[in-house]
């Protein structure tokens, strides 16, 4: 396999992810989606490390994106549960609240 | 010989000492005990006065050995400039002690104690008792810096200081807004002046090329100041002393109220008594005349503004005398005699006789500061508060016998009574003024002595008839406050004063009678005697102050004796039987009532002030207010702001907290972002080495390059990831020519569009028609083959068609200011190629700045192209 369909790949999971995050108001759903483009360009490093195995930097820079969307992930979701416990709602439409 | 004495340290203290006061009282003195503020205002300045004398002392020992002893502080260099004759000009903190300032730092530090010994009684009440003791102390050491300052622009600090103490004093009571007023008049007024003695000081910069006065007056005496002055003024050329001297009379006429400057010093009567006594009678308003001798040998220069001067302080003189007869106010009469008597000076300093006007200067500064704090004396007695009305006291001899007795003697003195002080001045003033009527063959001189002797005749005549009104009317007949019934504001049992204030005015009133025998008269009228030798004034004066010579004949001198008796004898006269032991205005009475209003009025100068120019300029301001508040404030500051409110309203919807509007809008930037990269992007750039081409383009990540560059279709280079490459180009890439013209001044070039048909060549795009010779213009220019072509338009049928200039490619030709050349056109592609595998082909047409060689027709060789990597 060359490195074109792994670049095919992590397009349509970056496509995905970032269609997903412009069309839903679910911030779960977004959460999920904003998951899906950072695994994307995990995809991608992992790819070029294999067409250039010299060093090991894509792999070394796919943990790193692994423990940060770990870490995003766990305050995001808190923040999600603190919201939701307030407003009884997820949908982003109504979390304007940061407005000029 | 000139002497100079090692550094006078002395000359120092004797500024650092009140100023010290000052600071200290000013930043402590509300916290510290009366006493202590009495102890630090007062004694610094009697310090002060101790060290003066000192120095002065030392000074008059200095003379036995040269006539032109100086005592000299440099402190330190404050800055130099730079003059339009490249001269560089340092300009000294440097304090000099010579005759003249040596006298004027005696007063000024002696007669300041004075008053300072004064004011712990007339205002220890007062709340603001350390603040004026500070003003008080500021004002001695900026004084002292305008005296002892050896150059203009330090004699300027304290020019300037002194009337920011002024200011500050007179409105010192500044809760009363006339008294405010007061001060902000006089400081304005002053404002006029100082314009006036910064132009002087710059005119004597730029001809003798230095501040110092010494370097000044040494100029002027070399006939520096002769020549005309550069700009003709009202179709006459004044000379350089006569612009100069006028512009510095018209500060002396702010400093030192004169017409027309002069409205400032009665209204600043507002101030405390002391403040009268010392700054608008002894000692700052006598600063101008201080100035004019201090450059007395340039004023003596200029006949006009000598002529100006005197005319100017005899109508001063005139003019405030006859409004003092009228008043009725103690200070206010005062505070008019005393600017009659300024124009006393001023007309002795216009006639010349500059030791004279400064002797009066030194016996004023005793009998007008003693009259002064007299009159505080009787103020403080009745309980007066700012100013007390003569026809309301009356009899006070009995209630303030030391205060009479000191009042007369001083009273006496500015009469001219024989053997007191004002005699011996005003005579020698009167002496100078007659001495000008027979300075031979010059009318201009004569007619000016004649106006300023019987000007000045008159003006004697009321200063003794006003003097006395005030002495009768105050300390004779009946207390007309006695009996609380009436009108009578004032105490009904005044008391004399402490002694704080009593021993000032017996030591002024016995300097008033006794210190005219400093200048005993050179010659004695009636008797002829020659008493040259005890005319101690005018001979410590000759070594700093010009003048013209002291008339010996003996009918001048009786002349100007017999004027100023009869002046004194007929005002007293006249004042004993229309006052003496009287309650009423028996001059008024006798007076026509309007002309009694109008000189009672003040002749109503200060409203004709106020209608021809302070109410001009304040309905300026006023229309200059509006359009600050129209244009300025509404145009400039609020529509801007108004703009940047309204668009940030209008783009502050775009935060509206929505996240997939932030979402997408960073969607449509990765977008463009990845649009822009898509293809690769490229310019060349072409730099010039011998022969040699470098071809170049900036580099771009991933980017990979091959030239083609005389785009002939084959590419030279293969794919490579550096973007340069060198080439030769060789006649057979040449695609035309192209031909620019050249301003060899300014580097500017154009291209011109030539073509192989006759055209008139453009030089006028690159040179200004007005600097191009007919020689230069009128080329027609066309290109034939290799070669461009130049003819003389009009030249054409005078002349045969050798007329044509060839100009080779490669070449260039002067053509005046131009130039122009001829160039080989090639032209450089490039294709470039991105990571994405995506190409772009840039082109570039590059003028060649050399030219070919070109093939012979009999020659088939060709240069081939020259391949480089």
């Amino acid at each position: 396999m060359g490195i074109g369909t792994y670049l095919a790949l992590a397009s349509v999971l970056f496509g995905v992810g970032a269609a997903g995050f412009l069309a839903r108001r679910n911030m779960l759903i977004q959460l999920m989606s904003i998951e899906l483009m950072l695994n994307s360009v995990n995809v991608l490093l992992l790819a070029f490390n294999r067409v250039n195995p010299s060093n090991h930097d894509g792999q070394v820079f796919a943990f790193f994106v692994i423990a940060v969307a770990a870490a995003e992930a766990a305050l995001g979701l808190a923040i999600l549960i603190a919201y939701y416990r307030v407003t009884k709602t997820l949908n982003t439409d109504d979390a304007t609240l940061l407005k000029y | 010989m000139h002497v100079e004495a090692p550094q006078q340290i002395l000359l120092l203290l004797i500024i650092l000492f009140p100023l010290g006061g000052a600071i200290i009282n000013g930043l402590l003195g509300r916290y510290m005990a009366k006493g202590l503020v009495t102890l630090v205002g007062v004694g610094s300045v009697a310090l002060s006065f101790a060290l003066a004398v000192v120095s002065f002392v030392e000074l008059y020992g200095l003379r036995h050995e040269s006539e032109t002893a100086t005592l000299v502080y440099h402190f330190y260099e404050w800055f130099s400039l730079k003059l339009p004759s490249g001269n560089v000009v340092a300009v000294n903190v440097r304090f000099v002690m010579d005759s003249l300032s040596g006298v004027m730092t005696l007063i000024v530090t002696g007669v300041g104690g004075l008053i300072h010994l004064y004011s712990i009684g007339y205002m220890g009440d007062d709340e603001g008792y350390p603040r004026f003791m500070s003003f008080l102390n500021l004002f001695m050491a900026s004084m002292l810096i305008l005296v002892l300052g050896s150059s203009m622009p330090v004699m300027f600090v304290g020019w300037e200081g002194v009337g920011l103490c002024s200011y500050l004093l007179i409105g010192f009571w500044f809760e009363n807004r006339d008294y405010a007023a007061a001060g902000r008049k006089a400081f304005v007024v002053n404002r006029i002046g100082d314009f006036g003695v910064l132009i002087g000081m710059f005119i004597l910069v730029g001809v003798a090329g230095s501040f110092e006065f010494a370097d000044i007056n040494s100029a002027a005496m070399a006939g520096e100041f002769r020549p005309d002055f550069p700009v003709w003024l009202l179709g006459v050329a004044p000379s350089l002393a006569t612009v100069a001297c006028v512009f510095l009379f018209l500060g002396c006429t702010g400093k030192s109220a004169q017409i027309p400057l002069y409205i400032w010093l009665p209204d600043a009567m507002a101030g405390p008594t002391p403040v009268s006594a010392l700054i608008h009678a002894a000692t700052m308003v006598t600063a101008g005349v201080y100035l004019c001798c201090r450059l007395s040998p340039l004023f003596i220069t200029s006949d006009v503004a000598m002529s100006i001067i005197a005319v100017t302080g005899t109508l001063t003189a005139l003019l405030a005398a006859s409004i003092a007869v009228v008043q009725r106010e103690m200070k206010k009469i005062l505070a008019y005699s005393t600017v009659s008597q300024l124009g006393f000076m001023f007309a002795a300093v216009g006639v010349g006789a500059f030791a004279a006007g400064f002797f009066h200067v030194f016996t004023h500064a005793f009998f007008k500061a003693c009259l002064f704090l007299g009159a505080g004396s009787v103020m403080h007695a009745v309980h007066a508060h700012g100013d007390a009305d003569i026809f309301k006291l009356g009899g006070l001899r009995k209630a303030l016998p030391i205060t009479r007795l000191t009042f007369l003697a001083s009273c006496l003195a500015i009469a001219g009574f024989p053997l007191t002080s004002g005699f011996f001045s005003k005579d020698e003033i009167l002496l100078g003024a007659a001495a000008q009527i027979f300075r031979p063959d010059d009318m201009l001189m004569t007619s000016v002595g004649w106006f300023t002797l019987i000007g000045l005749t008159l003006a004697a005549v009321m200063t003794a008839f006003y003097m006395f009104r005030l002495y009768f009317l105050t300390f004779t007949g009946e207390y007309r406050s006695a009996d609380q019934s009436g009108d009578h504001p004032y105490d009904a049992h005044p008391h004399e004063s402490p002694p704080a204030m009593t021993i000032p005015l017996v030591v002024l009133a016995v300097g008033a009678l006794t210190v005219g025998f400093l200048g005993l008269p050179h010659v004695v009228p009636i008797i002829g005697t020659h008493l040259s030798d005890y005319s101690w004034w005018g001979h410590w004066m000759e070594a700093s102050v010009a003048g013209q010579p002291v008339p010996e004949q003996m009918y001048i001198v009786n002349l100007a004796s017999g004027l100023a008796f009869g002046a004194m004898a007929i005002g007293i006269s006249a004042a004993w039987v229309l006052y003496r032991n009287k309650s009423t205005d028996a001059l008024a009475e006798k007076m026509p009532a309007r002309l009694y209003q109008l000189a009672f009025d003040k002749w109503r100068v200060d409203e004709l002030y106020a209608a021809t120019i302070v109410n001009p300029i304040k309905n300026v301001a006023v229309v200059a207010g509006r359009a600050d508040m129209t244009f300025v404030d509404a145009v400039m500051t609020k529509l801007p702001s108004f703009n940047v409110r309204e668009a940030g309203r209008i783009l502050a919807r775009l935060q509206n907290g929505v996240v997939h509007v932030y979402g997408a809008v960073v969607v449509v930037g990765v977008v463009a972002v990845l649009a822009w990269f898509w293809t690769p992007h490229s310019r060349i750039e072409a730099a010039f080495e011998g022969t040699r081409v470098e071809l170049t383009t900036p580099q771009g990540l991933g980017y990979e390059y091959r030239w083609d560059a005389n785009s002939d279709g084959e590419f030279e280079t293969q794919w490579k990831g550096t973007p340069g490459t060198t080439f030769e180009y060789g006649h057979d890439d040449m695609r035309g020519i192209a031909v620019f013209l050249k301003n060899t001044h300014s580097g500017i070039e154009h291209r011109i569009d030539v073509t192989d048909e006759w055209m008139p060549l453009p030089i006028e795009s690159v040179v200004p028609a007005e600097f191009l010779s007919p020689r230069d213009t009128g080329f027609e220019v066309r290109i034939d083959g290799e070669f461009l072509l130049f003819r003389k338009a009009h030249a054409r049928t005078k002349l045969s068609g050798m007329k044509e200039i060839r100009l080779p490619m490669g070449k260039s030709g002067r053509l005046g200011p131009a130039r122009v050349s001829s160039r080989p056109l090639v032209e450089a592609t490039l294709e470039v190629r991105n990571a994405f595998g995506n190409t772009r082909r840039a082109t570039k047409e590059i003028a060649l700045p050399f030219g070919f060689e070109a093939p012979t027709h009999a020659s088939l060789t060709r240069p081939a192209h020259e391949v480089v990597r």
